[in-house]
């Protein structure tokens, strides 16, 4: 959906930047923010469609953290949420399974990193076709 | 101190003892008829044979009471067992005595069997204990030396073995005493020092060995953690890379495309790498994984369905054999479909053109048995030991696949370890390999239930 406004919460600068040209060039615009309190500060003032959370900033929990606090925020909770996390291998969690668990885990789409950008920007495509 | 060693379990001991009580009786009747008949040596054999046969009565039961004991309680409460020991040496020790009463006294050489006892005692039972069980040892002997002496009890004489035997003056039934419990003292002394060596020495090496093991984990956790930080780099530098393959910040021309084309390849093969090692390290640090019941045929065919494009195109014969008796087992569902889907691209990649890869399954009572066979390049006889250690690649590997990670196979190996299964190869270089592995059909109740991790409650 060209137009679209997409907010990158993630701690790693040059992975950040890297996101922000690739999703640019799909024409959709894109803010960022690096850590977690910012990515609440922006989330609430821009309102963006989708947010983008790494699982793991300061604690391994702030991602999961955030799409909790997010969902309980009746201006907030529309906002699609995608996330992006290195953690799977480290704690051999299955977060794919646990995605869309509404208490635990309510994001609408976990993705590993590293990314092929095909495939994060066919996610992104699908996520916002729901909300329009 | 401890009181036992930890190597071989109390239960084992216990039935040690019963064990030697066995052989005790036989050549209490065996002796008894040999001196008796053969030698006629006057014994009162009747009392003897009644003796052994007591000792029959009172072995059996014990050996019953013990594995009552064992299949009733799954923690076996070491003093329990040990009070049992207690007492069964003490009363040893009183028919040992009788024994000896009514076949000589005094004058029975077997009188030396009570040193038997004594060491019997330093091995099963606490320092204390076994100092206890000697002063009863010497005061039951005393008081069967005294009573005959003195006289209410009838001192039995081994006519035909001793001649004039009431010739023993109180003298040489007090030196023959004084020698009888320096001997037991002295021995309980040794036996117990030569134990206690023997249980420090190998608490040492125990030790030595849980303090491996802890470094171990210590070592993968670091690796894990390593290992994850630099897959998080990895991970910018490929969208970075992306970026500028896609000719996202501006153009490429042909040479630096082409450059950033085998940066980018490089960074892809290293992320599997570092992939790779997070799950094996994983998967070593992991001791529980989610294990259920599942369809193993259903896991086996989706697996090949996904590797017959993969075998089409190195124009390979891709069969599959599951036995009908093959279906569902125990285990961890994702593992295994990971693991045979790992084996099987391995045997498809290490194959030539027009060459064969299968699968076969097939089961008994207890397990399946998964093969994959394939008519690839093989392995070298001399490295076949070695294909299941960390980063282990075949020196004919490399040819075919410069930047392996060696570790799918030590991977598959921690997976089939994990689920209490086994996994071998065999191979002939140029021919083929065939690498198979077995997995259990139901759920294994886990080692450490029973006697082996017994808390250690004796403390001196």
């Amino acid at each position: 959906m060209a137009n679209a406004k997409i907010l990158i919460v993630d701690d790693d600068v040059d992975f950040t930047e890297a996101l922000k040209v690739i999703l640019q060039s799909e024409q959709y615009e894109v803010i960022s923010a690096n850590t977690r309190e910012k990515g609440m500060e922006m989330l609430k003032s821009e309102k963006p469609d989708l947010a983008i959370l790494d699982v793991m900033m300061a604690t391994w929990q702030d991602g999961f953290e955030m799409a909790r606090e997010l969902k309980k925020d009746p201006e907030c909770k529309d906002i699609r949420l995608l996330m992006l996390t290195g953690v799977k291998d480290k704690t051999g969690i299955e977060f794919k399974s646990t995605a869309g668990d509404p208490t635990w885990c309510p994001v609408d789409c976990f993705l590993d990193k590293p990314v092929e950008p095909e495939i994060l920007l066919a996610e992104i495509n699908k996520l916002l076709q729901i909300k329009a | 101190m401890k009181a036992l060693s930890q190597s071989v379990p109390l239960i084992k001991r216990a039935y040690w003892l019963i064990n030697l009580r066995w052989i005790a009786i036989f050549f209490v009747c065996a002796g008894t008829f040999f001196s008796s008949k053969i030698l006629v040596i006057s014994l009162q054999d009747v009392i003897l044979y009644s003796i052994a046969g007591l000792l029959l009565v009172y072995n059996t039961v014990v050996l019953f009471l013990l594995n009552y004991y064992i299949k009733k309680n799954h923690v076996i409460r070491r003093p329990a067992v040990r009070g049992v020991i207690n007492f069964q040496i003490s009363a040893d020790l009183l028919i040992l005595t009788f024994l000896i009463h009514f076949s000589g006294g005094i004058e029975n050489p077997f009188v030396f069997y009570f040193i038997f006892h004594m060491i019997i005692s330093s091995i099963l039972l606490s320092v204390k204990e076994s100092y206890l069980q000697a002063t009863f040892a010497v005061l039951l002997f005393g008081l069967m030396l005294l009573l005959e002496y003195k006289g209410p009890i009838l001192h039995h004489c081994l006519e035909g073995f001793i001649s004039n035997c009431h010739q023993q003056g109180g003298r040489y039934i007090i030196g023959f005493y004084f020698a009888f419990t320096t001997a037991m003292y002295l021995v309980v002394y040794m036996a117990n020092y030569i134990s206690t060596r023997l249980k420090k020495a190998e608490q040492a090496h125990r030790g030595a060995n849980v303090l491996l093991c802890k470094k171990d984990r210590i070592k993968d956790e670091y690796v894990l953690r390593l290992t994850h930080d630099i897959k998080g780099h990895l991970a910018a530098i490929q969208s970075c890379l992306d970026v500028v393959n896609r000719k996202l910040v501006g153009p490429l021309n042909t040479e630096q495309a082409d450059f950033v084309k085998r940066a980018t390849e490089r960074t892809r093969k290293v992320t599997n790498f570092v992939k790779a090692l997070l799950r094996l390290t994983r998967i070593r640090l992991d001791s529980k994984i989610t294990m259920e019941y599942f369809s193993l045929k259903d896991t086996i065919n989706s697996v090949i369905d996904s590797a017959r494009r993969r075998a089409q195109k190195g124009s390979l014969s891709l069969s599959c054999n599951i036995e009908p008796s093959v279906d569902k087992i125990y285990g961890s569902q994702l593992s295994i479909e990971e693991m045979i889907m790992n084996l099987l691209l391995n045997a498809i990649k290490y194959t030539p053109e027009n060459g064969k890869v299968s699968l076969t399954a097939t089961s008994t009572d207890h397990s399946v048995l998964v093969e994959i066979i394939d008519t690839g390049i093989g392995i070298p006889k001399d490295e076949l030991c070695h294909v299941f250690e960390e980063f282990y690649r075949g020196s004919n590997a490399r040819k075919i696949e410069k930047d392996g990670t060696g570790l799918g196979l030590s991977i598959a190996s921690q997976i089939v370890e994990r689920h209490d299964g086994k996994i071998g190869v065999e191979s002939e270089e140029g021919k083929g390999t065939r690498l198979w592995f077995t997995l259990p059909k139901d759920e294994r109740v886990s080692h450490d239930s029973s006697v082996e991790t017994i808390p250690e409650e004796f403390e001196y």
